[in-house]
């Protein structure tokens, strides 16, 4: 027998400590990126590190698509009035599609085989939308 | 010399298993059900902690590393590869500790390495992405790592009671 943890056949009481441990860790981080309040929301797109576009989304009016030239694998956003989604990405792994709309200050969405962030930050509306 | 070649096979009979269980799980992706990048029940580390109780650290190593290459060949991506490492090597490293504490079960340190690992990963994505931002993931990813460090530290303890492989001699 090489360690005693390997003997015991049921949870101790420790084990209920490591549990809490990483739950209130999990309830740190969940605090530490709680979304922000703001009446202007803002979607920073950043691709492999550079910015591609800064879109105002509470200005916008009507859906607008936004494809992300330069990505590795097709990317096809959608903005609306005060949300942003990614409608389509020809990624493998499909997780931005899943993430759905964000609506929120602090939200985000990320297409990591793509090294894509889509950042939505609340604040003062002080720049039209910038596409460069 | 027979024992080296002892250990060497049992080496590679668990680096197959490992291997083949990370494969068949990526076959049934638990983020079907809840879609959480990164998500998985992470059977795989079983091999590991069965390694780190029956056998060494060592080996353990060893096989945590053949495993990760060989998964990063089988699955053609060496992105995955950085993230499988990371999230394996600090998994592991965790539960080497923990196994030297006294009063924790398997269950306690299967869900620290199950945390471990889903830490990890998302270290490795932000190096990838050279961003915090991903770090919002880790908050469900180590809830769930409760979960699923729970059904693999049930399944590890009768795994190391029933297959107490290492301790025979001889032959």
């Amino acid at each position: 027998m090489r360690s005693s943890a390997a003997d015991r056949t049921r949870p101790t009481l420790l084990d209920g400590l490591v549990a809490a441990a990483v739950l209130a860790a999990a309830a740190a981080i969940l605090f530490a990126f709680r979304p922000t309040s703001g009446n202007f929301l803002t979607a920073r797109i950043v691709l492999d590190n550079e910015l591609v576009a800064e879109v105002s989304l509470s200005d916008l009016t009507g859906p607008v698509t936004i494809e992300v030239p330069g990505a590795k694998y097709p990317i096809t956003l959608e903005a609306e009035a005060g949300r942003i989604r990614v409608l389509h990405s020809d990624c493998p792994s499909q997780d931005c599609v899943h993430t759905g709309w964000v609506s929120r200050s602090g939200g985000q969405i990320i297409c990591l085989p793509n090294r894509l962030v889509i950042t939505v930050t609340g604040g003062t509306a002080e720049a039209d939308a910038v596409t460069g | 010399m027979t024992h080296s070649v002892r250990r060497l096979t049992r080496c590679a009979v668990l680096t197959a298993l490992a291997l083949a269980i990370s494969v068949c799980e990526g076959l049934v992706p638990l983020s079907i059900l809840i879609p959480l990048p990164g998500l998985r029940l992470g059977l795989a580390n079983l091999v590991t902690v069965y390694a780190l109780c029956r056998l060494s650290g060592r080996e353990a190593l060893g096989i945590l590393v053949a495993r990760c290459l060989l998964g990063a060949v089988v699955g053609g991506n060496l992105t995955a590869l950085a993230f499988s490492l990371t999230g394996g090597l600090l998994a592991l490293g965790t539960m080497w500790v923990l196994l030297r504490v006294p009063g924790l079960s398997l269950f306690g340190v299967c869900i620290a390495g199950a945390a471990a690992h889903n830490t990890g990963q998302i270290l490795a994505a932000m190096g990838v992405l050279a961003s915090p931002a991903i770090a919002v993931y880790l908050a469900p990813l180590l809830a769930a790592s409760v979960l699923t460090g729970a059904v693999t530290g049930a399944a590890s303890i009768l795994l190391v009671r029933r297959v107490p492989w290492g301790n025979e001699r001889g032959t």
